[in-house]
């Protein structure tokens, strides 16, 4: 049976400093948005990385940010609650105008495990990585995510990591942690 | 009560293991075994049919099973039929929608069947199944799966509360150890002493091999009916008292603390409030034990112990024959397997056949009157609870 791998590519870029202001929501485009220039080379049904653009989901922007270095999400400027993953209308109060916000690009692990055996189809080869929760530095949010860098049996609580966004191989883009120091 | 009493009369499980058939093969089985097992039970009594799959999409390639498992098990449903998912509580989730179809008035006899088939050839894609329990867009591409997550449950609950890997080890050996009286469950024929659990290979540290749940075949089926009719099939009704569930996330980011589940608390609680009971009345538990850390947190989101006390509560065989109750007597998720849409059912037909005193003695609770049945699903991220009492009067 062949399988896609998908390239372990370095960084691409890193992320920009935390930057707490918020940024104005672009409006939507009012044209039938343009095809899609990343289509998954993968089988549809058993990719999980996401069609990321605007003919596919209006949170296009976040992956457009992302492609930029940026790390970001959406707020709800009613609540002022920072909403992950990011959505296009608030849990709470329902509205609808959310805006853009950046993260900060560091944080620390609260949890994390590895996948040693039974990877999902396209990660076999990826096998033992590392996964966790981390506790982003000053903003109250614990993103999910591959913790890269050093073996899971070196990773400890606490340790500190860097987002950082990477290409999957296919034009599309995805973010990781990264250890530091 | 809300409504009409309503009852489970009678109950069967398939084999569970790596079967060599079918998803239509497994529902035809288990159609067969329950007519067998409630001659009283005619095909034209049954009304209603509601089917627990999980993914059937993924692993059988079949979707609209519903009427599928339908014309497998030789039924023509004419008022409810449908099928329900809930991942790993899909079976459950037959059991409480065929429940509140009877208590309402609108069916007299269902059936409430769990099917899943989880053994393919291509592993990986198995697992790609799993995977999109989760929130496949943002959890997903990071390869999460269940036993990544709850190895973080374990590594926090090691952490807050000392939790060791030989008080996980302890859930597992008790767990296999009552596989071992029941020839339906996966792991039947096979022993594992704590010292061998501690010996197998890691698959998402803390948690080993022997922590782990298999992916499983099997197919699982409950008959229900009311108040008026449940003497008409069995001297030994298990009777809903009370229900409940909760969910308060999905994305993994949301979680909040993995080691309080406060959403079994709260399903729980409401369930044992209708039956008008505590957790100090039950006499056996069928609990979501995944993972080994699932029944460790869940004893103590249950009360039976408190919180982060849990892994005494399994070394000390508060949980075993002979303690405070009996938990998983079946065998659990990890003596089992778990097939996902039966693992909800296949706990009420251990319910129903322990009140009946159908089970072999090594696992037979004495005397038992009162049950909870709990599954958990995804990350622990819904909750579902049923509560049942003993024959007697309805």
């Amino acid at each position: 049976m062949s399988t896609e791998v998908r390239p372990r590519r370095a960084a691409k870029a890193t992320l920009a400093p935390p930057v707490e202001r918020p940024t104005p929501r672009p409006p939507e485009p009012d044209s039938p948005p343009k095809p899609s220039k990343t289509f998954a080379k993968r089988p549809f049904l058993l990719d999980f990385f996401p069609l990321e653009s605007a003919d596919q989901t209006r949170l296009h922007r976040f992956y457009e940010r992302l492609r930029a270095g940026r790390l970001s999400t959406t707020r709800c400027p009613r609540d002022g609650e920072l909403l992950w993953p990011p959505r296009t209308a608030c849990p709470k109060c329902h509205q609808e105008e959310l805006e853009w916000v950046d993260l900060p690009e560091t944080g620390h692990v609260y949890a994390f495990s590895a996948v040693l055996a039974g990877a999902p189809l396209g990660m076999e080869d990826e096998v033992p990585f590392a996964v966790g929760l981390v506790d982003l530095d000053g903003v109250p949010l614990r993103l999910f995510g591959r913790i890269e860098g050093r073996p899971w049996a070196e990773l400890r609580i606490g340790q500190p990591v860097r987002a950082e966004s990477y290409d999957i191989g296919d034009g599309r883009v995805f973010y990781r942690f990264r250890t530091v120091g | 009560m809300t409504g009409r009493a309503v009852a489970i009369v009678g109950g069967v499980t398939t084999k569970f293991g790596v079967r060599p058939a079918t998803w239509a093969e497994l529902a035809q089985e288990v159609g067969a075994a329950l007519f067998r097992s409630v001659p009283e039970l005619r095909t034209e009594d049954v009304d209603s049919l509601f089917v627990g799959a999980a993914e059937p999409e993924r692993f059988a390639f079949q979707s609209h099973v519903a009427p599928f498992a339908a014309e497998q098990m030789g039924l023509r449903p004419y008022r409810i039929l449908q099928r329900t998912e809930l991942a790993c509580a899909s079976g459950q989730s037959a059991i409480r929608s065929a429940y509140a179809a009877i208590a309402s008035g609108l069916s007299d006899v269902a059936v409430a069947v769990g099917i899943e088939k989880m053994n393919i050839p291509s592993m990986a894609e198995a697992n790609s199944a799993m995977g999109c329990v989760m929130d496949r867009a943002w959890d997903g591409p990071h390869g999460a799966t269940a036993p990544p997550f709850f190895a973080m449950v374990a590594q926090r609950h090691m952490l807050e509360h000392g939790t060791t890997e030989e008080q996980l080890a302890a859930v597992s050996e008790k767990n296999h150890r009552f596989a071992n009286t029941n020839p339906t469950a996966h792991f039947h024929e096979k022993t594992f002493p704590r010292d061998k659990l501690l010996r197998l290979p890691i698959i998402a540290p803390p948690l080993r091999l022997g922590d782990c749940s298999s992916m499983t075949d099997g197919a699982a089926a409950v008959v229900l009916t009311s108040e008026e009719r449940a003497r008409s099939y069995t001297d030994t009704p298990a009777w809903v008292r009370g229900s409940g569930q909760y969910s308060d996330f999905h994305n993994l980011a949301n979680a909040g603390s993995l080691t309080e589940w406060s959403g079994l608390t709260r399903a729980a609680r409401e369930a044992l409030g209708r039956a008008g009971i505590g957790v100090g009345d039950l006499d056996l538990a069928e609990v979501h034990d995944c993972f080994s850390i699932s029944e460790i947190v869940e004893y103590e989101a249950l009360g039976l112990c408190p919180p982060g006390e849990g892994g005494k509560f399994a070394a000390d065989g508060r949980g075993d024959l002979g303690g405070d109750l009996v938990v998983n007597p079946r065998g659990g998720l990890l003596g089992c397997g778990h097939p996902l849409g039966a693992t909800g059912i296949a706990q009420a037909v251990e319910v129903f056949q322990q009140f009946s005193s159908t089970v072999p003695a090594a696992r037979q609770v004495p005397d038992p009157e009162w049950a909870l049945v709990h599954n958990l699903s995804g990350s622990a991220n819904v909750h579902s609870v049923m509560v049942y009492q003993r024959g007697g009067a309805a």
